[in-house]
């Protein structure tokens, strides 16, 4: 019976999407997380009867036809690159874009990742660094002298040292773009990586025409919708059980078959 | 003798791929722009073996097509710059497919590596001007509810909306596409409208569903049972005609 199949599939995509939910339920408070959105996909289709085919020596046509659809799959699983609330934390190296741009982060292997989460720090030498401890790119040194720094909104980093009175520039921020920012691979840690789906990135500083601007002692909140994400929870389980009463169905009108004996 | 059977056999086929169809529209409750389907089924009258006028022909059930609801699904807001949804029944969004031209409700588009706006299985949408190609560096898109869309102000393409005069022509062609199997030509569905930043969800109503996959089960066991009976039946009279006393 091909009703098995077809819910089964209907199934194994609803727990598809909860996999998803989840993940972003669980990176509610993540910085700089991007939700996450399962689509869907109508499988095949079994032409059982050609729509136009002759139904009779008169030349009469088959209006419709009879096509039987083979169930579901997952089309595409893509983040949602949606602007998240940027918070203010007052983190003397926090930064969230404010706009579209990625931050570039040098990878120990050499590779250029890419983050939206801006909760920087300095390590010993003075670098602004990741979380992790990877450099931010183009590389900008903090003397240990300074008292107090700020960036500017295009990403200028100025910092005020001991006993002198002008801010110093120390660096300039760089975002980069992509043509298809869903097409970037997350390799876990608020990372990023460029794919020949992303395309090559496009590097700028914040604030020029397709770039964002920085703002400082903010970082970019998730943009998961708490709410949203719950509805769509409940939405899946429901479609999940309504799978599964076609499979109980489909078993129950076999049983039914199989009980015939002459 | 055996008529009723095959009356009762007839049935039994047909409520199996009705099953099928159910199963169908219920994995795909959850599909972005999926038309719900249901098999249309009508009465067959048999040949007469015979010319006998003493016995009525037997009518035998025949599926003789699937009819497909093309209803508005509701609209559901996704926050998404390259996510649309048409409001307007029967029209679609045409994309490239191979040679030829494809339809589909599924607005959930996206960019290639050179700019190109395609759906999520890579087919490239198609504007007024063919492929629409955008420069991402111009900042984010914006579509109007005719399908013109803008960057940074400049008009840039405009997404085309289509319409079949008959409906009947399309067949589903799987991952959200619907192909013409006929000549006829699609014209500008000019009352459609285009709403950006949402999606539009499946028109299968969960309920009715639910309710044909009682009625189908139900009506298959009632089917099963007067098989049964005829068998019994024929049994029985083989047994006491047989008899030799």
């Amino acid at each position: 019976m091909r009703a098995l199949r077809t819910a089964a599939s209907g199934m194994a995509a609803q727990q598809l999407n909860v996999e998803v939910i989840s993940n972003n339920i669980a990176n509610m408070n993540t910085v700089g997380f991007k939700r996450q959105r399962a689509e869907f996909q109508d499988l095949l289709y079994q032409n059982v009867e050609r729509m136009g085919a002759q139904s009779s020596s008169q030349g009469t046509v088959v209006p419709t036809g009879i096509q039987i659809g083979a169930g579901v799959k997952a089309g595409a699983v893509y983040r949602v690159t949606e602007q998240g609330t940027p918070t203010q934390t007052g983190g003397r190296y926090d930064m969230a874009i404010d706009g579209r741009g990625y931050f570039q982060v040098l990878l120990p292997s050499g590779e250029t990742a890419y983050t939206r989460a801006g909760n920087f720090a300095v390590n010993g030498e003075g670098q602004l660094v990741t979380d992790d401890g990877y450099a931010v790119q183009p590389n900008i040194a903090i003397p240990q002298d300074a008292v107090d720094i700020s960036i500017s909104k295009s990403g200028q980093v100025q910092v005020i040292t001991q006993g002198e009175p002008e801010p110093q520039i120390v660096g300039q921020l760089e975002l980069a773009s992509f043509f298809n920012e869903a097409g970037l691979e997350a390799v876990g840690d608020n990372l990023l990586l460029e794919t020949a789906a992303s395309g090559p990135a496009n590097v700028g500083t914040p604030g020029e025409v397709g770039f964002g601007e920085i703002l400082h002692g903010y970082t970019e909140a998730s943009n998961v919708d708490a709410v949203a994400e719950i509805s769509a929870l409940i939405i899946a389980q429901r479609a999940y059980e309504m799978n599964s009463k076609v499979i109980t169905t489909a078993d129950q009108m076999l049983s039914v078959s199989a009980q015939v004996k002459s | 003798m055996e008529n009723a059977a095959y009356a009762g056999l007839s049935r039994q086929m047909t409520l199996r791929r009705e099953l099928d169809v159910v199963a169908n529209n219920i994995a795909n409750a959850d599909t972005t722009g999926f038309k719900v389907e249901q098999l249309l089924v009508g009465t067959e009258v048999g040949e007469r073996a015979r010319n006998a006028f003493v016995r009525p022909g037997v009518s035998f059930v025949l599926d003789n097509g699937v009819g497909r609801d093309y209803g508005q699904g509701a609209l559901e807001q996704t926050g998404r710059t390259l996510d649309f949804a048409i409001e307007g029944e029967g029209a679609f969004f045409k994309v490239q497919d191979g040679a030829g031209e494809a339809y589909t409700r599924d607005g959930a588009f996206t960019l290639d590596p050179e700019g190109r706006l395609t759906t999520q299985g890579g087919h490239a949408v198609l504007g007024d001007a063919g492929e629409i190609i955008l420069d991402r560096t111009l900042g984010e898109p914006q579509v109007g509810a005719d399908g013109t869309i803008s960057q940074n102000g400049q008009p840039v393409g405009r997404l085309s909306v289509v319409r079949f005069a008959t409906l009947g022509v399309l067949e589903k062609g799987g991952d959200g596409l619907y192909r013409n199997a006929s000549n006829a030509a699609p014209v500008e569905a000019n009352d459609a409208r285009i709403r950006q930043g949402m999606l539009e969800g499946s028109n299968v109503n969960p309920i009715l569903e639910i309710t044909n996959l009682i009625e189908i089960q139900r009506a298959y066991e009632s089917v099963t049972r007067m098989i049964e009976n005829t068998n019994d039946l024929s049994r029985r009279s083989v047994e006491r005609l047989g008899r030799v006393s």
